[in-house]
């Protein structure tokens, strides 16, 4: 039964690797600021994963621990959009090669 | 199939099922279908979270992040309808990817970190919020305020300049 765990874990924690190389693809090969957004939620759900299988000892503390960093991410999404949104607005682009220091 | 076999396989499908949804997410030319894989991918991701027996996070994650989080980005797009040009630099994100998911690779699999993992016990709901009320009463306050204060400074980005 150790082994099967041991091959479970290995099996996801490479996985979540992979995805969150994937994300970081995104955000580094677009210019388009939705795209990063949506990218960055691909890094959210590999380090999800990741995380929550290597507190996996304490079963307690990863549920406690997925609970508080989905809420807050689901905040900062939330957030985010608004904002692209509101950039959107002022300045008629989405890509981040737009944006500039001290603000639109 | 040999049950015990089961676990380590389905969790192989669901990852490589993943994997594929988040290669849309990032190659989908049109924001809401690439928005919309986000939402499989999560779901996904899900599964995987409550194959490897953590149930409530599972279930918090498709209420809350799909149902919530996911589904408004989809509707912002969807009604904002972002259009523009989209340039790209596939070698710089390639090489960033590359390294970072090779150095957690490794990590993981040189540090023997999936020794980590066994499958967790288990947690029911009424023990998880016992334990939240009791010894994280300030993080859930915590949380409750700055969910309240998200809704306000959303309303508020979304509304500036509605007047002019």
């Amino acid at each position: 039964m150790i082994i099967i765990d041991q091959l479970t874990g290995a099996i996801v924690m490479v996985i979540s690797a992979i995805i969150i190389g994937i994300g970081a693809y995104g955000v580094t090969s677009s210019r388009s600021l939705f795209r990063q957004l949506l990218s960055i939620e691909v890094i959210f759900n590999g380090l999800l994963v990741l995380v929550l299988s290597l507190l996996s000892f304490n079963a307690i503390i990863a549920t406690y621990f997925g609970i508080v960093i989905i809420s807050v991410v689901s905040a900062e999404v939330i957030v985010v959009v608004s904002i692209l949104v509101a950039y959107m607005r002022e300045s008629k682009s989405v890509s981040s090669e737009d944006l500039e220091e001290g603000g639109v | 199939m040999n049950p015990i076999l089961s676990l380590p396989l389905f969790a192989l499908l669901l990852g490589v099922a993943a994997i594929i949804a988040a290669y849309y997410v990032i190659k989908v030319k049109d924001l809401v279908y690439a928005s919309s894989m986000l939402a499989v991918l999560a779901s996904l991701i899900a599964a995987l979270i409550a194959l490897l027996g953590f149930g409530i996070v599972s279930a918090y994650l498709v209420l809350v992040y799909v149902g919530a989080a996911v589904m408004f980005i989809i509707i912002a797009i969807s009604m904002v309808g972002v259009r523009g040009r989209e340039s790209k630099e596939p070698f710089l994100g390639f090489a960033a990817a590359s390294s970072i998911a090779v150095t957690i690779g490794i990590i993981v699999l040189a540090g023997k970190l999936y020794n980590l993992y066994s499958y967790p016990e288990y947690v029911s709901v009424t023990q998880a919020a016992s334990g939240l009320l009791s010894h994280y009463l300030p993080v859930i306050a915590l949380i409750i305020i700055a969910q309240a204060a998200t809704l306000v400074e959303a309303i508020s980005i979304a509304r500036r300049g509605e007047k002019e």
